[in-house]
């Protein structure tokens, strides 16, 4: 590729400090963004996506914290960087989007004053100045700038979503993440978000690492797929490629969780079991004692993010080379 | 339910020495007959005791023949008892020393009897009115929750009312009018002027259980208003109404101290409050006898604490925001 | 707007109950003591036996209701009564010598300790795991259950009696000319440890409830929003934290404003502060039940004023309430 990338992340793990001992949610994290690029990440409650998120925008507060590993931001390791220079880049270089829109905006200060206080933390621009970047902001969301001087309380769910996401590309970051930004919306919201934030970044040309839950969101308009299962990430590679065909088992239960509009009506999967306990993981795979495929091997070692061929990263042992449903 | 609670409340630090206190206080009420050394207004130590004891020798007084086979006599047996009865009067205002821990108050009773005599009645008077204006707040609560509609919005709308009329001057102004016959107008008046605000807090945790979707399920399936009361709606409320209980009992101690402090309270009775109505009356601080005034406040403001205490542990149980990390 | 007429008419409406309960206490209470202490007035001059038929409305003849209307038309003439004890002073006159003295203690109590307890509250939250924080709790929690008036003893007997550093009650030095500067001076040497008793005692409810109000608040997602921006710590403290946490404190404030005002009562009598507190309190002694009834409107209208304000504030702090979304 030659250029750097927009976000590496180079073994990083992070949790949270309890009383019964380190939960490890994030275990050992690793991916490169390129510019422009979109990255889903994909899994079930709990598995520590959430986590990574505030991991990587160095978010971790009070028992919270990131353990080890490097997280790369335009080649600059932020991980271990004292608080000033990460302040810096926070809003200017990265931006996050978050999941309750209903909860991340102060009730009792307007519209656009919440847009315009990153702004004038960041740069020299007068209030005027502020001001205009946030119209022309609300605009590009689609949101009447008369809002401005208008509070939360007034806008609908889509509109909060909206708002957060104009309030985000207001210093035009190189790096968007989005926890889950569509979770608490209805479809019809949940789709029109999802194309404005894909025609922000062809015109804009960020980067977006988007969080969620629900797969079907993400095979449309994410370049590459990342899932992630208990900590870590279990298989990687092209949108396209990771649906026409999942290698890791737990990503097929996932494919196989959401019916299709079109074609046959198949008998619906699901995943039986539970997540496991990060306080204390299971030696060998995680995924197990949920797996259907599960050979007595799996429980002994637990698999490395393996490269398959293709692009295609894969954690299991099936996919290993050499054992039959491996690839060459 | 309710056990679960409770070993919580143990375990939380915070409540259990609060409860320790409360034990504490408790236990002196029950037992204050026997851990007090004098009964609470006793002034004076009266000791009797035998010096002599003298049985005389029987004296015939008359004697003769009632027939030829009876005989009947009637002597006189005279016995002497000789008591010596001693009365010590406690001395009167007297500093803390031998046989009074406490000294003693204008009336030479003993100060440390009455405080622990005193104890019952603050202790009952304040966990009583806790406990009336619990239920009392607890049943209006559920009433205007659960019932909606126009009986919730006339509930309401008195309490609010009710709400913002500042407490002791009403209740100064009714213990004016009233004759004080033992301590319970004390608990009625203290109860009827503290419900407004239980009642509000206890209303809005209702309404709130009651659009959880657990009420709405039971509701829908058809139970009797009774069921979805008592087996849904208020083992979810236990930690608030305890959180209440305990807040109305320390008000109600407070209360009661300040009424009986004014001299509206029964001053006949003998309680924390009414021992510093008779310190002040007797100018106590300008003499200096802080052993007179100092003990009652002091019991007044531990047992408060003891209830903070218990209240905090409360607030971190059903908050968990709250808790050490 | 419909907010602020629905408050002003609760305030209406309260104080009409408030002025009813003055009129049906001394009537429904066991033993009909308003009808008792006119049948004691027998035989006592004219007037006296006016100034009790204009604090209760009776008139032997009336029926109730009409009673009620007399009583409320002079109520709202402000005609309250002329005061047993201070006979033939009209009670109003009588509440007009004590008012000042009970506001001015009263209003700057509140103001200092509401300050410096919302103040402290803020910092114990933000500083939660501080050693100082979690002292200060424990600290305040115990101060709070000191009844008012044995605090005022308290420091009576360290400071006036002991230590000799304040007078030990009374408002002011009679020695000095009324006006002058050392009267003032005497004034707020009079006035310090009343104050403190008052401020020491309400300071802690303040502190925990806006720490409380903190802590909540500081788990809300639009906090860690205002972190990922970077914007300087001192707006996210201010205008993110402790703008939404002080929104229930103010009406809290409103609450529990007629809890200080009791204590405050108790603190004078501690002080024999010649305020209102202290005039109820040789009132009820001295059986002035027109006095006693006319200091009860007064507290209870004043109360309820304040709460109207604060209300209002809250209507201008919180966008949400002004809308009626809240």
């Amino acid at each position: 590729m030659g250029s750097v990338p927009t976000l590496e992340l180079r073994d990083l793990r992070a949790g949270y400090s309890t009383k019964k001992g380190f939960v490890r949610a994030v275990d050992g994290v690793s991916f490169r963004l390129e510019r422009g690029e979109f990255l889903g990440i994909a899994g079930e409650s709990g598995c520590g996506k959430s986590t990574l998120a505030y991991a990587v925008m160095r978010l971790l507060r009070d028992n919270a914290r990131i353990e080890s590993g490097q997280v790369l931001f335009n080649g600059t390791d932020i991980a271990a960087m004292p608080e000033a220079g990460v302040n810096a880049l926070r809003w200017t270089g990265m931006a996050m989007v978050f999941q309750s829109a209903m909860s991340a905006l102060n009730p009792v200060l307007s519209v656009g004053e919440q847009l315009t206080d990153a702004v004038l933390a960041h740069r020299n621009a007068t209030k005027a100045e502020a001001e205009a970047m946030a119209v022309e902001m609300l605009r590009l969301v689609d949101i009447n700038p008369d809002r401005l001087r208008g509070y939360p309380h007034q806008l609908s769910g889509g509109m909060k979503q909206r708002v957060m996401i104009a309030m985000a590309l207001i210093l035009k970051p190189d790096l968007l993440i989005m926890d889950e930004p569509t979770t608490a919306l209805d479809v019809v919201v949940q789709r029109s978000i999802i194309e404005k934030i894909d025609e922000l970044r062809r015109a804009l040309g960020f980067s977006v690492v988007f969080i969620t839950h629900d797969l079907s969101l993400l095979v449309e308009i994410s370049d590459s797929l990342a899932i992630m299962y208990a900590g870590k990430i279990c298989e990687y590679g092209r949108s396209r490629a990771l649906f026409d065909e999942p290698l890791h088992p737990y990503t097929e239960g996932l494919m196989g969780s959401f019916p299709t509009l079109t074609g046959p009506v198949v008998r619906m999967g699901g995943i039986e079991g539970r997540a496991p306990d990060l306080l204390s993981p299971p030696p060998g795979c995680r995924f197990a004692p949920r797996c259907a495929r599960a050979f007595e091997g799996c429980g002994r070692e637990d698999p490395a993010l393996r490269d398959i061929g293709g692009g295609r990263l894969c954690a299991c042992r099936l996919r290993e080379p050499g054992r039959e449903g491996g690839r060459r | 339910m309710i056990k679960d609670f409770f070993l919580t409340l143990v375990r939380n630090r915070k409540s259990l020495a609060g409860l320790c206190i409360l034990a504490f206080f408790v236990f002196v009420a029950a037992f204050a007959p026997l851990l007090a050394p004098h009964p609470a207004k006793a002034d004076r130590v009266v000791t009797t005791r035998l010096v002599k004891a003298e049985t005389g020798d029987p004296e015939t007084v008359a004697e003769g023949e009632a027939s030829d086979v009876r005989e009947v006599e009637t002597y006189r047996v005279t016995t002497v008892r000789e008591y010596e009865k001693t009365t010590d009067y406690f001395p009167l205002k007297a500093k803390p020393g031998k046989g009074h821990p406490l000294g003693t108050n204008h009336a030479g009773q003993d100060l440390f009897s009455q405080l622990v005599w005193g104890t019952r009645v603050s202790v009952s008077v304040g966990l009583a009115t806790g406990l009336f204006v619990t239920l009392l707040s607890l049943t209006l609560a559920l009433v205007a929750g659960y019932a909606g509609g126009i009986l919730d919005d006339v509930i309401s709308f008195f309490t609010n009312v009710f709400l913002v009329i500042p407490g002791l001057p009403l209740i100064i102004v009714i213990a004016a009018y009233v004759a004080m016959k033992g301590v319970l107008p004390i608990v009625l008046i203290l109860g009827l002027t503290g419900w407004p605000y239980p009642t509000r807090l206890l209303r809005a945790q209702v309404l709130t259980l009651k659009n959880r979707d657990f009420v709405r399920v039971s509701r829908s399936l058809g139970e009797r208003p009774s069921f979805v009361i008592f087996r849904e709606i208020l083992p979810n409320m236990i930690s608030i109404v305890m959180a209440e209980f305990f807040a109305s009992s320390m008000a109600a101690i407070m209360g009661e101290a300040s009424l009986e402090f004014i001299g509206l309270g029964n001053v006949t009775v003998v309680s924390w409050g009414t021992i510093l109505y008779w310190a002040q009356a007797n100018g106590a601080l300008l003499s200096g006898a802080w052993w007179w005034f100092l003990p009652p406040g002091l019991c007044i403001a531990l047992l408060g604490t003891a209830f903070v205490l218990v209240n905090f542990g409360i607030d971190e149980i059903s908050n968990p925001r709250l808790r050490k990390r | 707007m419909k907010y602020f007429l629905r408050k002003l008419g609760m305030l209406a409406f309260t104080l009409f109950v408030s002025i009813s309960i003055n009129f049906f206490i001394p009537r429904l209470m066991p033993g009909d003591p308003a009808r008792a202490l006119l049948d004691k007035m027998e035989g006592l001059p004219p007037e006296q036996i006016e100034s009790v038929r204009a604090a209760f409305g009776l008139d032997t003849g009336d029926s109730l209701l009409v009673q009620y209307g007399k009583y409320l038309g002079n109520t709202l003439r402000g005609d309250l009564g002329v005061s047993f004890s201070r006979f033939p002073m009209p009670v109003t006159q009588v509440l007009r010598i004590a008012i000042p003295w009970t506001i001015g203690l009263l209003a700057l109590c509140m103001v200092i300790s509401f300050a410096l307890g919302t103040a402290i509250g803020i910092a114990a939250a933000w500083k939660r795991e501080t050693r100082l924080a979690s002292f200060s709790v424990g600290f305040f929690s115990f101060i709070r259950s000191f009844p008012y008036f044995w605090l005022g003893l308290i420091f009576i007997y360290f400071f006036a009696f002991k230590l000799r550093l304040f007078p030990i009650g009374g408002a002011y030095a009679v020695t000095e000319t009324r006006g002058s500067a050392a009267w003032w001076l005497s004034v707020l040497r009079h006035g310090t440890l009343p104050a403190l008793t008052i401020c020491v005692s309400s300071i802690g409810g303040w502190m925990l409830m806006m720490r409380n109000n903190m802590i909540n608040v500081l788990a809300e997602d639009y906090i860690t929003v205002a972190l990922a921006k970077g914007l300087p710590l001192r707006r996210v403290k201010a205008l993110y934290a402790a703008k939404n946490a002080i929104l229930p404190s103010v009406t809290g404030f409103a609450m529990s404003l007629g809890f200080v005002v009791g204590g405050g009562l108790l603190t004078e009598m501690v002080f024999s502060y010649p305020g209102v507190g202290y005039m109820l309190y040789q009132a009820v002694n001295a059986k002035d039940y027109p006095l006693m009834q006319a200091i009860f409107l007064f507290i209870a209208a004043a109360v309820l004023v304040a709460n109207f304000i604060a209300d209002i504030a809250v209507m201008i702090l919180d966008p949400r309430v002004r809308d009626g979304a809240a």
